[in-house]
């Protein structure tokens, strides 16, 4: 019981920053996205009714968007690999596929 | 046909029913909020979520044999049953199987007809623990591993149980603060279309994990009962028509839309908006991800739902409906032993009789209350026109409600 807990308790914390960063985080971003994108598009997409388009804002947005589907990317690779019987290696810095360690 | 092919047949059926009831008790998990929304239409969003769940199944290639060493001893950590239950084509085997599983459909079945999000996973579980107790005593339940891993009924579904929703309920939260702060001064009209995308995607990559996740804890009890009626004898492999009809079975069950479930998960709990489901569909999909990564793999309901909850706690202003919640952790709480029970009693039931009558008794009791639930949902329907309509209390009492006054 007090082994599992144990267990339990060191998983637990780990998901909860992974999931926080991951989570959390990319949403964040996306919303980062969206709000840029809205200074981008200007207009009606601002509450400001006399906003101007701007448009790094819509450059930024690309920048967003892309790290969030980076994000989507990296969880397809999870999902795959976890599929195969292997896991995703964070040795190398980026991500790899590798065999479960035993 | 032999008393042994014939509870083999029978555990077949019952594990594919299994496997389409944790299809649809399981749709809400990923789709609700893109329902509730109206980021996809109803019919679409259970479409591209049995479709994602037919490829999830198919895409996890690695073996599920051991799936109930988590919880009980019938098999060795290779997969091969335990040879003291192999006699007579594996009969004593099979009938633990068979009475569990029937634990675990009807409690699926009962809290979809009350409308709650239980975890399938507990209740194939818990059914399984009940008829092992039952034929083998307290001693043939993995209560606890063996100290050097997560494991047993406390380390792979209790520790998880408690933590998941927490975990999921704070990530949400935090998300949905941020992304309301972040676009406070964007036009709402403006950020509904834009998190909807966000929200379809991250919804897709719940259903994909739950595919792959699922789908194989059902080959992995009927190729178990494959192997110890003596019809297989890789404990390395799924036989391939294990996995094709168990991939379709799931992917049945999630077409066919829990609708009561994803109503209370998308309307119930909160009243919720796309960047509050962005927020709680990233959520479930990270903390999922994560966690199965991390090897504490954790239940898809309870994260799911302690997300969507999440999403409500996170936005200024925003209502959660606590007594829903409370009566889905209520819920959670006895789906183990109830379904634990009803496995027992199950188990009891076709030892009392044996030989051909014992699994068909069981099996005239599965079909007369899964009928009996079937027949009472139709009192108070709820399918993909009326899923959306304005919370009035959960399918149960709605039904009273209903009387003209």
């Amino acid at each position: 019981m007090t082994d599992n807990l144990q267990f339990a308790v060191e998983a637990a914390w780990k998901v909860l920053a992974l999931g926080l960063l991951l989570g959390a985080g990319l949403p964040l971003v996306f919303a980062l996205g969206v709000r840029s994108l809205a200074w981008g598009t200007g207009g009606a997409a601002e509450v400001a009714v006399d906003a101007q388009p701007h448009p790094a804002g819509r450059a930024g947005a690309v920048a967003c968007f892309a790290v969030v589907l980076a994000g989507i990317a990296l969880g397809l690779a999870i999902i795959i690999a976890t599929g195969q019987g292997k896991v995703v290696s964070f040795d190398h810095v980026y991500p790899t596929i590798v065999d479960k360690p035993k | 046909m032999t008393e042994a092919t014939l509870i083999l047949v029978l555990v077949v059926g019952t594990a594919l029913l299994f496997d389409f009831t944790n299809g649809f008790h399981d749709t809400g998990n990923a789709m609700a909020t893109s329902i509730a929304t109206g980021a996809l239409r109803p019919k679409v969003a259970v479409g591209l979520s049995a479709v994602l769940n037919l490829v999830g199944a198919f895409l996890s290639v690695q073996v599920a044999l051991t799936v109930t060493n988590a919880v009980i001893k019938v098999q060795d950590s290779s997969g091969a049953p335990n040879t003291a239950l192999t006699d007579n084509d594996g009969y004593a085997l099979l009938m633990i199987i068979l009475a569990g599983l029937v634990g675990g459909v009807l409690w699926n079945l009962s809290t979809w007809l009350l409308g709650l999000p239980s975890s399938s996973s507990h209740a194939l579980f818990g059914g399984l623990i009940g008829s092992t107790i039952a034929a083998l005593g307290f001693s043939g339940v993995n209560w606890n591993g063996d100290g050097t891993k997560l494991d047993g009924v406390i380390g792979k579904v209790i520790l998880p149980a408690l933590a998941s929703p927490v975990i999921a309920g704070v990530v949400a939260a935090v998300g949905t603060w941020l992304i309301f702060r972040v676009t406070a001064s964007v036009a709402e009209r403006f950020t509904e279309t834009g998190f909807r995308w966000g929200q379809i995607g991250s919804a897709s990559l719940v259903s994909l994990a739950h595919g792959t996740n699922d789908a194989q804890k059902t080959m992995g009890v009927i190729t178990l009962a494959l192997i110890a009626s003596g019809h297989w004898s890789d404990t390395s492999d799924v036989p391939l028509w294990v996995k094709v009809v168990c991939a379709v079975a799931i992917a049945a069950g999630t077409w066919i839309g829990g609708w009561r479930i994803i109503r209370t998960l998308g309307k119930g709990l909160v009243e919720i908006s796309s960047p509050q489901g962005m927020a709680a569909e990233s959520s479930s999909a990270a903390v999922i991800l994560v966690s199965s990564h991390l090897g504490f793999a954790l239940s898809t309901t309870h994260v799911a739902t302690g997300s969507i909850l999440g999403s409500g706690v996170g936005k200024p202003g925003a209502q959660v409906r606590w007594r829903i919640a409370g009566r889905m952790v209520l819920a959670w709480v006895i789906t183990l032993p109830a379904a634990g029970v009803v496995g027992a009693l199950m188990w009891w039931l076709g030892d009392l009789f044996g030989g051909y009558a014992g699994p068909i008794a069981v099996m005239v009791v599965l079909v007369g209350l899964a009928g009996f639930m079937y027949a009472r949902s139709k009192l108070a329907p709820v399918h993909s026109e009326n899923v959306n309509d304005e919370w009035t209390g959960t399918p149960g009492r709605s039904a009273k409600q209903e009387v003209p006054a």
